[in-house]
C-alpha cells in the first residue's frame, strides 16, 4: 500500500507566531471562505529569518556609526533600514487586492495526493509577482500580470476514503527582497472526494451478469482484438505488414465484433476481509470493468446502482463506495 | 536553487564593496583575494561542483597565511577590514545556495559600511549607490529564485535588468528622504561609548614623530587635504604661512626624533590671545596621530589639547575624526628669550664621531666670526652660493649623512637642508632644533579658506640667538625660495606622477570647495550640530524628555512622508498602460449598463451581447456585432479592427436602441 507522507512539519518561532495568528483571526472573524478580496485587515507582516539577521547586521553597523559618529556609515544604515521598511509596504501591497475566486477539486483515490486548484484573479492595473501558496510550506507560486486570473495548485496527501476537508492554507509573498512576508490565511470551504484505494491484487472480475458471458467471436469483425501468426487463408488485407516486416514473419490481424458485456459486482461475492478491503476489492472491480467499458452494476448493503457504463456511472458507482457506512 | 542571474549579481555586490579595500591593499592580496571571486564565476558557467571542503580550509588558511605576514598580524583596521574582504572572497567558495548568497551580499553592505572608517569623502556616494543599486538587485533576484524554487524554475517575466535597475533606483529614491530625515533627527551621542585601541590606528598619513630623509619626500607625492583653514582676520602672505607641527630635538646620526622633554613639559609663557594678529579656524582632516597645526606662535589652546613648551599642540587622544578647531596665532611672539640650560644642552646635543668634515668647517667659522648672527648668515649664503639643488629625487645618503649631502650630493629636499643646517649649527655651538609642519597653502577664492595638502609638506629650524629667542630660518628658502613663494609642487619643474598636471591642480583646488561643505555638512555632523539644528525649533539644550518628542516628531514625520510617497512608488510598479482593449469593452459594458442591461464578470463577450439584445428586447446586430469585433480582437490579434471596434463603441447609443 502505497503511503503518501505527510510533508514534515518544522515548528519555528515565526510558524508558531502564525499558527496564534490563524487562531486569532478564526476567532475574532470567522472563516474567511471564496469568494473574497484580500484586504489589509486580512494581510499580516513579519520578518523573515533572513530579514530578521539583516535587521541585526544594520542595528550592529549603527552601534559602530553612532560610535565614532560615522556619519556615511550611518547614512548607509539608515537608507537600508529605510528600504527595509519599504519593502513591508510593498509585500503587503503585492497581496492587497487579490481576489480569491473559488476553490475546487476533483476526487481522487485514496493514496493519491487530493488537487485544491485555488482560482485568484488580479483585478487591478497592476502586476504582482511571486506569490505562494500552500497550507504550511509554499507548493505553488505564480506571477500576476494586471487584470489577470490563475490557478494554484495544492496537493494535500489522502489518508482515507470519505470527504477530505481542505485545511486552511495561506497566500504568501517575501517580494521583493525576502526580508518581510506578507501573508494571508484562507479558510475554504470546500472538500475532496476521496475514493477507496484500489487493492493491487483484486481477484479477477466476476462475469456473472446478466448479459452475453463467454469470449467474444474472433475472426471476422471491426474492432482490432490482436495479433496472431499468418494462416493459409487469411485475407491479403488482414495483413500488419508493419508488425510482419519486424519479426521476418507474416502476421496478420485478429479481428473481433464489439459486443455487450456485464457484470455485477456484488459486496456479498467477497466472503471474508474486512470493509476496507472489500471496499477496495470493489473499487479495482468498478475500474477494471470501466477500463473494458463493461456494463456493470454494484451492490453494496443496503445500496444497489443498476447495471451502467460511462463516466457518471463510475464516478456514481465509486462515490457510493467511498461513502459508505460514513 | 540559486540561480545565474542571482549569484553573478551577488558576485558584483561583493566586487563592488570590495574596490576601495582592493586599492589600499598590496598587490599580492588582491590577487588572492579575486582568485576565488574567478573561481566561483567560473564554476558558474562550466558548471563545477563546490569544492571539496579540504581544499576550501586549505585555501583559507593559506590565504590568512598571506595575510598576516603581510600586514604583520591583524591588529590595524586596515588588516581586520583585508580579513573580511578576503573570508568573504573564500566564502563565495561554498556559495550555492540562496542563503550563503543572501549572507554573502549582506556583509558586503557590512563591508561598504567599515570602508567609512577610511574615506568619508563626497565621491564614496557614487560608492554607496553603486553598492545600494547592486545589492538591491542581487536581493530581488534571490527571492525570485527562492519563491519559484517550488516549480524549480522561476518564469520569465517582462521585468527585465532595466526594470530592477528603475525598481531599485526607486526604492533607493523613496527611501532618501526618510533616511535624511533619520540622519538629521536620530540621537547621536555625545561622546563614544567605546574608542579604538590606539594600536588598532595605522598612522596612515601627515607628519610622523620621527623625521628620516625620505619621510617628507613621500608625502609630497600626497595630494589628499591635511587641513584647511579659514580666516577671520586678513590671510597671511605665502612666507609667513608656517603651519607649526612636530619639533623635533634629538639628532641620532640618521634621523630626528620627539624628545620626552619637548612632549611632555608645557609651555610656562604661552602667547596671549589679544595680540593674535591671525584668527582662523582649522577644519583638519583626521591623521590618526596627535599633532593639531597652528602658525606660529599659537595663542589658544583648543579641548583636550596641551601646548608644549616648544610651542607644539599635542591632543590626549589620536584624531581619528574630522577635527574643527579657533586658533589665533602670534607671529611677535618671543619664544623663551632665556634659555635654560638642561634646553641648551639639549638644543646642542650631536652624537659622537659623525660628520667630521662639517664639524672641522663650521670649527673654523666659528673661530672667524665675531656672533652667532654671522655664522647663520654665513651658512644660509653657503647654500644659497654653492650649487646646491632641491629636488625630488636625491641620490641616497649612507653613514655621514650631512658630509655626505654637503660635499657631495649637495641636492637634497626641505629635510636634508633642514637636517644639515641643524647640525651645522649645533657644531658651531649655535642651540637649534628641527621644526616640521606645512608651509604655504592654496587659496580658495570662492570660499575664502586656505587648503593645505600633504604636499606642502615642509621641515625648517629654529636657532636660539640671544635676545630674540628661538628664531625661524629656513635653509630650504636659501636654495630654492620658490619653494616658499609659490608651494612646493609649483617650484618644482618636473612632474611628480603621471597626472601631475597644472591644469588638474587647479580643478582639484576648485572642487575642494564642494569637499569642504561636504566635510561640514555631512562627515562633521554630530551631536553638536544636532543640537544646534534643534534649536532652530526652540530647544537650546535637549533633555530627555525633548529627545522623546523629538524622536517621536521624527517617527511622524518620517511615517508622514512614508505613506505620502508610496502611492508614487506603487504607481510606478503598475506603469503599464492598462490595455486599450479592455478600457474600450468596460466603456461598452459601463454603456449598457446605463441602459439597464445587468451583466456578470464571468459572462463571454457573445453570451453577454445575447443577454443585453434579450433584456433590452433589440433586434438590430450592433451589439453582436460589437461583442464579434472585441472576440476578434482579443483572441486573433488583429490590430486593424480595434479602430473599429472603437468606432462602433463610442459611438453606441443606448438610449437610442431602448
Amino acid at each position: 500500500m502505497a503511503t503518501v507522507a505527510a510533508p514534515p512539519v518544522q515548528k519555528s518561532i515565526s510558524d508558531n507566531i502564525s499558527g496564534w495568528i490563524k487562531q486569532r483571526v478564526l476567532a475574532k472573524r470567522g472563516p474567511l471562505t471564496p469568494p473574497f478580496e484580500l484586504e489589509y485587515r486580512h494581510i499580516f507582516v513579519l520578518p523573515t529569518k533572513f530579514g530578521s539577521g539583516f535587521g541585526f547586521m544594520l542595528v550592529c553597523m549603527a552601534l559602530g556609526g553612532l560610535n565614532f559618529n560615522n556619519n556615511m556609515a550611518l547614512i548607509l544604515v539608515f537608507l537600508l533600514g529605510t528600504i527595509a521598511q519599504l519593502t513591508t509596504l510593498i509585500a503587503y501591497r503585492n497581496l492587497s487586492g487579490l481576489k480569491i475566486d473559488s476553490v475546487w477539486s476533483e476526487p481522487v483515490f485514496c493514496g493519491e495526493d487530493a488537487n485544491f486548484r485555488v482560482f485568484v484573479s488580479n483585478r487591478e492595473d497592476r502586476q504582482r509577482f511571486a506569490i505562494q501558496a500552500g497550507f504550511n510550506q509554499a507548493q505553488d507560486c505564480k506571477d500576476f500580470k494586471l487584470n489577470s486570473s490563475d490557478s494554484f495548485l495544492l496537493k494535500h496527501p489522502t489518508l482515507s476514503r470519505g470527504w477530505l476537508e481542505m485545511p486552511s492554507f495561506r497566500l504568501e509573498t517575501r517580494f521583493p527582497l525576502g526580508l518581510f512576508k506578507a501573508w494571508s490565511w484562507v479558510f475554504p470551504q470546500t472538500r475532496c472526494l476521496v475514493y477507496p484505494e484500489p487493492a493491487k491484487k483484486a481477484p479477477p472480475l466476476p462475469r456473472s451478469g446478466h448479459g452475453q458471458t463467454g469470449r467474444p467471436a474472433k475472426g471476422d469483425g471491426d474492432e482490432i482484438h490482436g495479433l496472431r501468426k499468418y494462416q493459409a487463408g487469411d485475407s491479403i488485407h488482414r495483413v500488419a505488414w508493419r508488425a510482419s516486416a519486424r519479426h521476418d514473419e507474416l502476421y496478420s490481424l485478429e479481428m473481433e465484433s464489439p459486443r455487450e458485456d456485464a457484470c455485477e459486482l456484488d459486496w456479498d461475492l467477497l466472503k471474508g476481509g474486512d470493509h476496507e478491503t472489500r471496499l477496495s476489492i470493489l473499487t479495482a472491480w468498478v475500474i477494471a470493468a470501466d477500463h473494458k467499458q463493461l456494463s456493470y452494476s454494484l451492490k453494496l448493503p443496503g445500496t444497489q446502482i443498476a447495471a451502467g457504463k460511462g463516466a457518471s456511472h463510475r464516478s456514481q458507482c465509486l462515490e457510493s463506495l467511498a461513502l459508505y457506512l460514513l | 536553487m540559486l540561480d545565474q542571474r542571482g549569484i553573478l549579481w551577488v558576485i558584483a555586490t561583493l566586487v563592488i564593496s570590495m574596490l576601495p579595500q582592493l586599492a589600499s591593499m598590496p598587490v599580492q592580496l588582491v590577487a588572492i583575494t579575486l582568485l576565488p571571486v574567478a573561481w566561483r564565476i567560473l564554476a558558474e558557467f562550466r558548471h563545477w561542483k563546490p569544492m571539496p571542503i579540504i581544499l576550501r580550509i586549505l585555501a583559507t588558511a593559506l590565504a590568512v597565511a598571506v595575510l598576516v605576514s603581510t600586514y604583520g598580524g591583524l591588529v590595524g583596521r586596515r588588516a581586520a577590514v583585508s580579513m573580511l574582504v578576503l573570508m568573504l572572497a573564500l566564502k563565495l567558495l561554498e556559495t550555492f545556495r540562496i542563503r550563503d548568497a543572501r549572507i554573502v551580499a549582506s556583509l558586503a553592505l557590512f563591508l561598504c559600511g567599515t570602508q567609512f572608517l577610511f574615506s568619508q569623502g563626497p565621491a564614496m556616494i557614487v560608492y554607496i549607490v553603486a553598492c545600494l543599486l547592486s545589492s538591491l538587485i542581487a536581493f530581488i533576484y534571490l527571492q525570485r529564485s527562492e519563491a519559484f524554487a517550488v516549480l524549480g524554475k522561476a518564469p520569465e517575466t517582462d521585468r527585465k535588468l532595466l526594470t530592477e535597475l528603475a525598481f531599485g533606483a526607486s526604492m533607493m529614491g523613496l527611501a532618501l528622504p526618510v533616511g535624511l530625515a533619520l540622519f538629521l533627527l536620530f540621537p547621536r551621542w555625545g561622546s563614544p561609548l567605546w574608542g579604538l585601541p590606539e594600536d588598532a590606528l595605522d598612522a596612515r598619513s601627515g607628519l610622523s614623530d620621527s623625521m628620516t630623509p625620505g619621510s617628507i619626500q613621500s608625502l609630497f607625492m600626497d595630494d589628499s587635504p591635511a587641513f584647511r583653514a579659514q580666516f577671520e582676520t586678513g590671510i597671511p602672505s605665502n612666507s609667513e604661512l608656517y603651519w607649526r607641527g612636530p619639533v623635533f630635538w634629538n639628532f641620532d646620526g640618521q634621523s630626528w626624533k620627539v624628545s620626552y622633554l619637548s612632549r611632555n613639559l608645557e609651555a610656562d609663557n604661552k602667547p596671549d590671545p589679544e595680540n593674535a594678529a591671525f584668527r582662523y579656524v582649522v577644519q583638519m582632516e583626521p591623521t590618526e596621530q596627535k599633532w593639531l597645526f597652528a602658525l606660529d606662535y599659537p595663542a589658544m589652546i583648543p579641548g583636550n589639547t596641551k601646548l608644549t613648551m616648544d610651542y607644539q599642540l599635542i591632543t590626549t587622544r589620536p584624531i581619528t575624526q574630522l577635527r574643527e578647531y579657533v586658533m589665533a596665532s602670534d607671529p611677535g611672539f618671543h619664544d623663551s628669550p632665556e634659555l635654560k640650560q638642561t634646553l641648551r644642552r639639549a638644543a646642542l646635543d650631536l652624537p659622537e664621531g659623525f660628520n667630521p668634515k662639517t664639524a672641522e668647517m663650521m670649527a673654523n667659522w666659528r673661530k672667524a666670526a665675531q656672533s652667532d648672527a654671522e655664522i647663520i648668515q654665513r651658512t644660509l649664503q653657503y647654500f644659497n652660493q654653492q650649487q646646491f639643488r632641491y629636488t625630488l629625487n636625491p641620490p641616497l645618503l649612507s653613514q655621514h649623512t650631512v658630509d655626505e649631502f654637503l660635499f657631495d650630493t649637495q641636492a637634497g629636499f626641505c629635510e636634508h637642508y633642514a637636517s644639515a643646517f641643524t647640525v651645522m649649527m649645533r657644531m658651531a655651538g649655535i642651540p637649534a632644533r628641527v621644526v616640521t609642519g606645512y608651509q604655504g597653502g592654496y587659496y580658495n577664492n570662492v570660499g575664502s579658506y586656505v587648503l593645505v595638502r600633504q604636499s606642502d609638506a615642509h621641515a625648517w629650524s629654529e636657532v636660539w640667538v640671544s635676545g630674540s629667542g628661538w628664531t625661524r630660518i629656513d635653509p630650504t628658502a636659501a636654495v630654492a625660495p620658490e619653494r616658499v613663494e609659490q608651494g612646493a609642487v609649483e617650484s618644482l619643474d618636473q612632474r611628480r606622477y603621471m597626472l601631475d598636471f597644472q591644469w588638474l591642480r587647479n580643478a582639484r583646488n576648485t572642487f575642494d570647495l564642494f569637499q569642504r561643505g561636504w566635510n561640514i555638512w555631512v562627515v562633521a555632523f554630530g551631536a553638536d550640530s544636532q543640537s544646534r539644528l534643534f534649536s532652530i525649533f526652540g530647544w537650546e539644550i535637549l533633555g530627555p524628555a525633548k529627545l522623546v518628542i523629538a524622536m517621536l516628531t521624527a517617527i511622524l514625520v518620517i511615517g508622514a512622508i512614508i505613506f505620502l510617497l508610496a502611492p508614487l512608488l506603487l504607481k510606478f510598479r503598475s506603469s503599464k498602460k492598462p490595455d486599450p482593449l479592455s478600457l474600450l469593452w468596460k466603456k461598452f459594458i459601463r454603456k449598457l449598463e446605463r441602459a439597464g442591461v445587468v451583466s456578470k464578470p464571468s459572462m463571454a463577450a457573445m453570451e453577454l451581447a445575447a443577454n443585453a439584445n434579450s433584456q433590452l428586447g433589440y433586434k438590430g446586430d450592433v451589439i453582436f456585432r460589437i461583442a464579434e469585433l472585441y472576440t476578434l480582437c482579443r483572441y486573433s490579434r488583429d490590430a486593424g479592427r480595434q479602430t473599429e471596434l472603437a468606432e462602433l463603441i463610442n459611438t453606441f447609443q443606448s438610449r437610442s436602441i431602448s
